[in-house]
Formats: C-alpha cells, sequence, structure tokens
C-alpha cells in the first residue's frame, strides 16, 4: 500500500472498520515510520488477534503493536435506584 | 420496585460464543427484564445475531430489545428480528410492548432512533435529497416513539429503549464532531412530551453513563463498552411518576 502518510491511519482506520472480520469503529490507529499502533477497546481477546491479523495483511511490512483491551462482561456490583 | 437489566452494543460476530453467556448466570436473581439496545452485532448477519440468541435463549425474565445501525448494514435486519424473537426476545421498531412484573405493567417502547444533533445545532430536512432523507428518517423515528409512548399511557410505568441518544448528556466523552451521529434532542422532545420513568440508550461507546432530559427524566446509556459489565440494573418505584411535558421555557 502506498499512500500518503498523513492519511494513512485514517485510511486503515476505515478499512478496519469496513472489515466483517473486525467492524469496530472504536479503534485508533497511529502510524509512525514503519510501526503501526493500534488502540481501543475490543469485546474478546479473539477479536483483538483478528485485529492484528487483518491490520498485517493491510500493512505487511510493518510492525503491529496491538494496544487494544478487552472489554469486561462480568456481572455488575449493585443495582442503581433511579426512582 | 422493579429492576430493569439493560445492555447496549454487544457487537457480536461469529465467533463471539461466550462473551455474554458467564455474566448471565445470576441476571434471573437480579432483574425483572432485561433491555437491549441495538448494536446486538458487528455486521447486521443472522449469523451473528444467532450466537447471541443461542446464549440468550432460556433466560427465565422478559427480553426486550432495539436493533442498532451496526443490525442494519447487511440490509437483514428482518432476518435478525426473526432470529432474536425465535430465542425470546421480543423487537420493537416504532412500537410498545407491556409486561406484568408482579401485579406493576411495565411499558417499553423502543426504536433505533438515528442522528440529527442537539438544540441549537440540530441538522435541518433542507437541501439535498440526502440531508432530507436523513433529518427526515429521525422525524419519522422521534414520532413513532411519541405514539407508542403515549399508547403506553395506562401502565404503572414506561421505559423508552433506543439504540441512538435523546441527550448530549450522555455523550460527553466524544468527540463533538461526530455528535450529530450519534443522536438527536428530537428523540428526547418526543419523551418529554408524553412523559416517561427512565430512557435507556446505547451507541456511544465512549460517552457517559448519566443523563437527564431537559424535562428531567432521567437517561442512562448502557453501551457495553461504557458500562463494562455484561449489563447495569436500574430500579424504579412501582408508583408511576409523570413528569410534566416539556411546553416552552425549556432550559
Amino acid at each position: 500500500m502506498s499512500e500518503r502518510p498523513d492519511y494513512l491511519p485514517e485510511h486503515i482506520r476505515e478499512k478496519l472498520f469496513h472489515d466483517p472480520r473486525v467492524a469496530e469503529q472504536d479503534l485508533r490507529v497511529d502510524v509512525k515510520e514503519h510501526r503501526v499502533l493500534l488502540g481501543g477497546n475490543v469485546s474478546s481477546l479473539q477479536l483483538r488477534h483478528t485485529i492484528t491479523e487483518v491490520a498485517q495483511e493491510l500493512l505487511p511490512g510493518y510492525e503491529i503493536v496491538n494496544e487494544t483491551t478487552v472489554v469486561p462482561t462480568t456481572e455488575p456490583e449493585d443495582a442503581e435506584p433511579v426512582s | 420496585m422493579i429492576r430493569i437489566a439493560a445492555v447496549g452494543d454487544l457487537h457480536y460476530g461469529e465467533g463471539s460464543q461466550g462473551i455474554l453467556k458467564p455474566g448471565l448466570e445470576h441476571l434471573p436473581d437480579r432483574a425483572d427484564l432485561l433491555l437491549l439496545a441495538g448494536d446486538l452485532t458487528r455486521w447486521g448477519k443472522p449469523e451473528e445475531v444467532q450466537v447471541l440468541a443461542d446464549e440468550l435463549r432460556g433466560v427465565p425474565i422478559p427480553m426486550i430489545a432495539v436493533l442498532g445501525n451496526h443490525d442494519y448494514h447487511c440490509g437483514r435486519e428482518a432476518e435478525v428480528r426473526r432470529v432474536l424473537e425465535a430465542a425470546g426476545v421480543r423487537v420493537l421498531e416504532g412500537e410498545g410492548t407491556t409486561v406484568d412484573v408482579d401485579g406493576v405493567r411495565v411499558a417499553i417502547a423502543g426504536t433505533k432512533g438515528f442522528g440529527g444533533g442537539f438544540r441549537g445545532a440540530h441538522g435541518s430536512d433542507f437541501g439535498e435529497p440526502e440531508m432530507k432523507a436523513f433529518v427526515g428518517h429521525t422525524k419519522m423515528l422521534s414520532d413513532r416513539l411519541e405514539k407508542a409512548l403515549a399508547g403506553l399511557n395506562a401502565a404503572d410505568l414506561r421505559i423508552a429503549l433506543l439504540h441512538y441518544s435523546p441527550i448530549e448528556g450522555t455523550l460527553e466523552g466524544e468527540r463533538l464532531e461526530i455528535y450529530p451521529f450519534l443522536g438527536s434532542y428530537l428523540m428526547a422532545e418526543a419523551v418529554d412530551n408524553v412523559g416517561a420513568d427512565l430512557v435507556l440508550h446505547g451507541h456511544a461507546h465512549h460517552g457517559s453513563e448519566k443523563g437527564r432530559t431537559p424535562a428531567g427524566i432521567p437517561v442512562r446509556n448502557v453501551a457495553q463498552p461504557l458500562i463494562r459489565h455484561a449489563y447495569n440494573v436500574y430500579t424504579l418505584n412501582g408508583h408511576r411518576e409523570v413528569l410534566p411535558a416539556a411546553a416552552g421555557g425549556i432550559t
């Protein structure tokens, strides 16, 4: 992929969102030289791995640093009285 | 006291088995209803929502959902709806339903809702056909929400279930540039016109949980990446408290 570096992170973010394996709009993408930094929330460890794989497919030869966080789905501690 | 469990934005994919299920183990002991605030899938595929439906099937409390923008992406929202309903989840779009909880009639009016922005900065159905369609869609869904809520007037408690946000208050934390894509005040106005006890929505993963409509009705953003639990639980007194309609002089 040869693109202007100013626009490359946004293009990668858009491609990740439009990939049905990912479809995650909340990802942050930064590209510094040949290093791609990915951030944001994901729903599972598996999705986190998939994002790394898809990013590698999009940018072969780049180092992918995936710093996304898996959001917990544990039970809530308390109920909130609203009325 | 009625206990409402709610969550949105689960974004299930075909490999999402087991994400939610462990967190549902004690749900029937902790809540009387489960409300799902849209974006139940990543891509809007029936195969994706089937994974979620398999985890919800057999949950012994009433489950009610609206769909979100992701659930429309493939144009297969009717199939998504059917899969959920086959698992016992009632799906609402511009309509309402009433559930009896120990003699208390709890009514839920639901719509996906849509965007446009908020008071002082809302888009208008003016100019290009695309802009008219965008704002017109929000107006149509807001009108349907108001009618659905008004039709549930006999209930003891009324809840509006949305995907998009009706207020800016639960968007705090999101980038201002995307507010028009996150919700519309037209939905808050619809709720304020006819009254409700609680409004629930998702969609704003980086927003805030708590807010109120201009007339003071509590709003809770239950986007899962925000609440960071399988669901949140809100309790409501069974006695109906109808707030006055926000006619004029809104502050």
